[in-house]
């Protein structure tokens, strides 16, 4: 800038390219300072934010509550053991990035008990990925909650999937029909109440003005139920005992009926 | 130094006289988008005033050098540095805040009260002046923002910063929460009589000036 004494020379071509050039690298410093800098905090953030979500999900924290970190790590790391599903259909103990990751949650009272399970969704949204947590009880079919923690959806619209009335609706419903086959659960276009009376266990409320969000979401969480179907039949068969946490067969797993 | 009583008529005009959303009605789209809660008001006002503040005050210190063909490119390039820097703090600092602002933080880059105040003043007058301003304006918007926000929250969710506040005999005796409030509608009947109110009060009015 310091050849730019003179002010007629202000607008001359040299200047104008010599001026963008300085405020762009300028500002870019100051961008990359800001998101290196913060990056750790942030992620940290992200971790943590993920962690409620589970947690909601699984009914362990009440929607629109955040209890304090140190709260939540220590739910999350009592309550929660971290599995993968290999090919077989097995839960093998976590380490593995391979397979699929399934969460299985543990009583509070009886310990390595397993009170239920927690899938991460992971699909397309309208605008973006849709990522979140369908958790269910230990019957293998029974939605025990579900909740969204990242989306690109459209505020007010599509992004009403993070607000606690259209995940409560989640709680309670089937993923299976009277006759126990697979039939995943949908988000209905308008109410479940309009709905016939054998859907409506497989239904929750859509979103007015979020169809398309609420047609890839359903595709997206039957992908998933699909792909997990084997560790769901098993537990609708045993009722969670063989999916003891610590491979310690056989004890004190017959809850189910809670 | 200028004697303060100067700054303080920028302050007037900015927060009262001219106030950006009931004088000047901008930025109206991010005051009836983050005003259904008061936590997300506030947060959304000091990083819109972070940002007009800051702008304005590093556009009037470059007002002299730069060039005049590229002028709006510069000041757009300053404002929406500003915001993405804005929004990081927001992520690493208030997390859950920041998610429920989604993309309302990075649309203050388009908002017209921060890009108009470099434009109108900053660009004429020296740089406390202008940060002055840009403080000034951000604060006006965020006093009809923290105003919107308190009827919203209280009247659609009977909440006052998150806590009830109205006690449960009254929705016994039939009170509802206002649907209506929660959606954006609610927020524009609300900025509409605050623009009237505005007007209405003595030595405010339009007209007379």
């Amino acid at each position: 800038m310091s050849d730019s004494e003179s002010k007629p020379n202000k607008n001359s071509r040299a200047n104008v390219v010599l001026f963008a050039l300085m405020v762009s690298v300028v500002c870019s410093l100051m961008i990359t300072a800001a998101a290196t800098g913060l990056r750790q905090r942030q992620q940290e953030n992200i971790a943590l934010d993920r962690k409620v979500n589970l947690l909601r999900a699984a009914g362990m924290v009440p929607s629109g509550e955040k209890p304090l970190a140190e709260e939540i790590k220590n739910l999350f790391d009592t309550r929660i053991r971290e599995k993968t599903v290999n090919n077989q259909g097995d839960l093998v103990g976590p380490g593995t990035d391979q397979g699929m990751r399934i969460y299985l949650i543990t009583s509070a009272e009886v310990p390595d008990q397993v009170d239920g399970y927690i899938l991460p969704i992971n699909t397309r949204g309208l605008w973006g990925k849709i990522h979140g947590y369908l958790a269910f009880e230990n019957d293998g079919q029974t939605v025990a909650g579900f909740s969204v923690y990242s989306h690109a959806e459209t505020p007010g619209l599509g992004g009403e999937i993070e607000s606690a009335w259209f995940q409560k609706n989640f709680k309670g419903k089937k993923i299976i029909n009277s006759q126990g086959q697979f039939v995943s659960i949908r988000i209905a276009k308008g109410e479940v109440e309009n709905l016939p009376k054998d859907k409506r266990p497989n239904h929750v409320d859509g979103i007015s003005g979020a169809t398309l969000t609420g047609q890839y979401l359903s595709e997206g969480i039957e992908n998933t139920l699909e792909k997990y179907e084997s560790v769901s039949v098993s537990f609708r068969q045993r009722g969670g005992k063989d999916v003891n946490p610590n491979k310690k067969s056989h004890k004190d797993t017959d809850g189910e009926t809670h | 130094m200028k004697p303060i009583s100067e700054y303080k008529e920028i302050l007037t005009k900015g927060i009262w006289t001219e106030n950006p959303v009931a004088y000047q009605v901008l930025g109206i789209c991010s005051a009836l988008a983050v005003t259904v809660k008061m936590s997300t008001a506030i947060v959304m006002a000091l990083a819109l005033t972070m940002v007009t503040a800051f702008s304005s005050m590093i556009i009037s210190m470059m007002r002299k050098r730069i060039p005049s063909n590229i002028r709006i490119i510069v000041e757009l390039a300053v404002i929406a540095s500003l915001v993405i820097v804005t929004d990081q703090i927001l992520r690493a600092f208030l997390y859950d805040i920041s998610k429920q602002l989604s993309i309302f933080v990075g649309l203050i880059i388009t908002n017209c009260i921060v890009l108009g105040r470099a434009e109108a003043f900053a660009l004429a007058n020296p740089p406390v002046d202008s940060f002055v301003d840009g403080l000034a304006n951000g604060l006006g918007y965020g006093l009809i923002l923290v105003l919107v926000a308190f009827f919203r929250e209280l009247l659609g969710s009977g909440k006052f910063f998150g806590f009830s506040v109205i006690p449960q005999f009254v929705y016994d005796l039939g009170f509802q929460d206002m649907g209506l409030m929660v959606l954006a509608p609610g927020a524009f009947f609300i900025i509409g009589l605050l623009v009237w109110l505005k007007n209405a009060l003595p030595g405010v009015s339009h007209e007379k000036r």
